[in-house]
């Protein structure tokens, strides 16, 4: 680690400033002000004068004042080279490929998962087939929270809000002929203890194909903002064996599944429970650092390490705002990673990123409303330069996408990629005085925010304290209470309300039978294993938890033995304890 | 004599993992004067008994992870079973689609909260549903 002791803020306000060359020369801005504080006088109106500066009211949005007009007095000091730069190159504020998406259009990745593993094998054969460049695999209720279909508490919930996964067995079946040479795939595990129980499963079905690990391509989530702060569940292992686990996963993914993005630093669902769109990039952010500097005392190299690194944001209704922080995103993790960690490789200083429209800015009322809304956030996220896009389907108010509502998202996505050229010039917002503001804004906060948690002892200590639980908590109750006075407007909601009568739409109901055929093969599955191996299995993983070695290779030893998730996840209760988390009401 | 202050029993229903709605509702109900207790992510059968435990007037779950028809309905039979259905409200509240809300409604349910419900109409039909208690 270069820098390794100063604190962020001086870290970055120590980048050499020797060659500076701004754009805008200081005569012209001095004209450019004299004029401007005529045309104020002159032109506007005193209403306009005085309501200058205007805070949208926009679901979890940044809450920046924006300005009347934008001109170069907003930006005074914006060095091109310093601080854009050209597409690939440093601070990579325009994006991190040179040729952008005409040279690797944007990943069309939409999440499925529901009923049991053979369902949601039909509906990724049928996303494929439809055109989908990339899978992506949500789990259910139980699979999520680590119990299995046959545990009493996953009663009723088998195959809902994703798909059942109990063993290395339903992992084969989930991928069955699907080329996972070919197709990367997001395996959306959330916490760092499910990654740690499924991503091997996942990895043993891999092997039972004869696909070696260096063919597989595709990311798991592995967060402990996920784990920790952002799910309501009934058990909970403490965070500093979880953030041990997120580093296990992403130590082992990274030495041993080359192509692999071992982690992807989740803001999406914490902005979505509730933080302002600059909190979510500076948590993410504080977590990756921690995590950087956590491999590093490992003794890993920090270019081996950080190369692998992507982020996951909600994009929201703030238009500008949106694109603005991902460009500012790029340009922080650069200026992090090269100033912090004194990273060399350019590639490490990447901040590579899947989006997601926003789930929570989808109403219930009149929801073919929400492929419009969808639609203005998808446009946003790719004139931000994201990397790989889930476009929110219109009926999620009711229940998961039915087939059509998850084909018109693929469908809006492709829309944009095919049909609205936004995709042949790069980064087409830069230099616009108003964009470059923003981008600025978003920066200086998110340093702002880190540095907040930097002063109470880093990520971990935040979330241990409660610090982070009671931020988002309080940032709710708030944001929902303008929800609901139209502080924030939501058409059809709380303006523009019709009044009329809604047609129904077609909602997804779960397939029948999920529950019981995950019942048989666990059953199946327990007769047929050699127990003796499956019982010895568990057993080195609970010594290993208990030890200070990497625990993945242990659980990959548990999924080629038949265990089961439920098998494992009592290893680690029984290994690290439970842990209450703070309460916020 | 002193109106009585309505105790209201919260919970999340099974392992659904969303939580800011019902962290909302549990704060309105409470600065509209009621009682809240929130017990978190519960099974049915450990709802019912903490409805008794506490002697709860309204017994209200969340669930916006598409079990609520399966676990809804046990509750309710499990209520009934443990006589404490008829003295009681049950409310609930999630992502619920239209033709679920109504076989919930058949099942007992008193009242279904879906997305965009404003809390003021959650505060009053709980203040009007238990006067007729």
């Amino acid at each position: 680690m270069a820098e390794g002791k100063k604190t962020l803020k001086e870290i970055i306000n120590k980048i050499p400033q020797d060659k500076r060359q701004t754009l805008f020369d200081g005569k012209a801005l001095d004209l450019i002000k004299e004029g401007t504080i005529k045309w104020k006088e002159e032109s506007l109106k005193e209403g306009d004068r005085k309501n200058w500066k205007v805070t949208p009211g926009t679901t979890l949005g940044s809450e920046i004042p924006r300005n009347l007009i934008y001109t170069p007095l907003d930006t005074p000091d914006l060095d091109y080279r310093r601080d854009l730069g050209n597409s690939g190159q440093e601070p990579f504020t325009r994006g991190v490929h040179p040729n952008m998406y005409r040279g690797k259009k944007f990943t069309m990745r939409q999440i499925n998962g529901f009923g049991g593993p053979e369902d949601t094998n039909k509906r990724l054969k049928f996303m494929l087939d439809s055109g989908a460049t990339g899978l992506s695999v949500i789990f259910d209720l139980p699979t999520t929270q680590m119990y299995d279909s046959d545990d009493p508490i996953s009663s009723g919930q088998v195959g809902t809000s994703g798909v059942a996964i109990d063993s290395t067995r339903d992992m084969e079946i989930l991928f069955d002929a699907i080329p996972l040479e070919e197709v990367t795939v997001s395996i959306v595990t959330h916490f760092p203890s499910n990654t740690a129980i499924l991503f091997p499963m996942f990895l043993a079905a891999a092997e039972k194909r004869g696909i070696s690990f260096d063919r597989l391509g595709g990311t798991v989530q592995n967060d402990t903002t996920m784990e920790e702060v952002v799910r309501s569940g009934p058990e909970y292992l403490p965070p500093k064996d979880v953030f041990r686990i997120q580093c296990d996963n992403n130590e082992y993914i990274r030495q041993n599944i080359p192509r692999w993005n071992f982690t992807t630093f989740n803001g999406y669902n914490l902005r979505e429970f509730g933080t302002s769109s600059v909190t979510e990039i500076a948590i993410a952010f504080a977590n990756a650092m921690e995590t950087l500097e956590n491999l590093s005392s490992r003794g890993h190299d920090i270019d081996f390490i950080a190369k692998r690194l992507a982020f996951f944001w909600s994009i929201s209704n703030d238009f500008f705002d949106e694109a603005a922080r991902i460009r500012a995103a790029r340009r922080l993790w650069s200026r992090i990673m090269k100033y912090k960690f004194g990273a060399k490789d350019p590639r490490s200083q990447w901040m590579r990123c899947h989006v997601q429209t926003s789930g929570l800015t989808l109403t219930r009322q009149e929801p073919l409303n929400n492929i419009v809304r969808a639609s203005y956030q998808a446009l946003a996220s790719v004139l931000g330069g994201a990397q790989s896009l889930h476009v929110s389907s219109y009926d999620e108010a009711y229940a998961v996408p039915t087939e059509e509502a998850a084909l018109l998202s693929l469908r809006t996505q492709q829309i944009i990629q095919a049909e609205t050229a936004v995709t042949e010039v790069v980064d087409p917002l830069g230099g616009s005085y108003y964009v470059e503001a923003l981008t600025d804004e978003i920066e200086k906060r998110i340093i702002d925010e880190l540095s907040q948690i930097e002063a109470q002892g880093g990520y971990v200590k935040a979330i241990e304290r409660g610090w982070l639980h009671r931020k988002v908590a309080t940032y709710f109750q708030t944001e929902q209470a303008k929800m609901e006075s139209g502080e924030i407007p939501i058409v059809g909601l709380n303006c523009y309300k019709s009044g009329r009568k809604e047609a129904p739409i077609d909602v997804f109901s779960y397939p029948e039978e999920a529950e019981k055929r995950q019942l048989d093969k666990l059953a199946r599955l327990k007769d047929e294993r050699d127990s003796k191996k499956a019982q010895r299995a568990l057993k080195t993983l609970e010594d290993a938890c208990k030890s200070d070695t990497n625990i993945v290779p242990y659980s990959l030893e548990c999924a080629r033995a038949g265990c089961s998730e439920g098998e494992i996840f009592k290893v680690f209760k029984s290994a690290y304890g439970l842990w209450n988390p703070p309460e916020v009401f | 004599m002193m109106k009585k202050t309505i105790k209201v029993l919260l919970a999340k229903l099974g392992l659904d993992i969303h939580n800011r709605g019902v962290l909302f509702v549990a704060k309105n109900l409470r600065d509209a004067g009621m009682e809240v207790i929130y017990i978190g992510n519960s099974t049915p059968q450990q709802i019912i008994n903490s409805a008794i435990q506490e002697d709860a007037d309204v017994v209200g779950v969340s669930s916006l992870g598409g079990a609520h028809l399966i676990l809804g309905e046990k509750l309710i039979s499990l209520a009934k079973k443990e006589h404490i259905k008829e003295d009681r409200i049950y409310l609930m509240g999630g992502a619920v689609p239209e033709e679920d809300m109504k076989k919930l409604e058949r099942a007992g349910f008193d009242a279904i909260f879906t997305s965009g419900a404003a809390s003021k109409e959650i505060v009053s039909s709980i203040e009007n549903l238990v006067k007729e208690l």
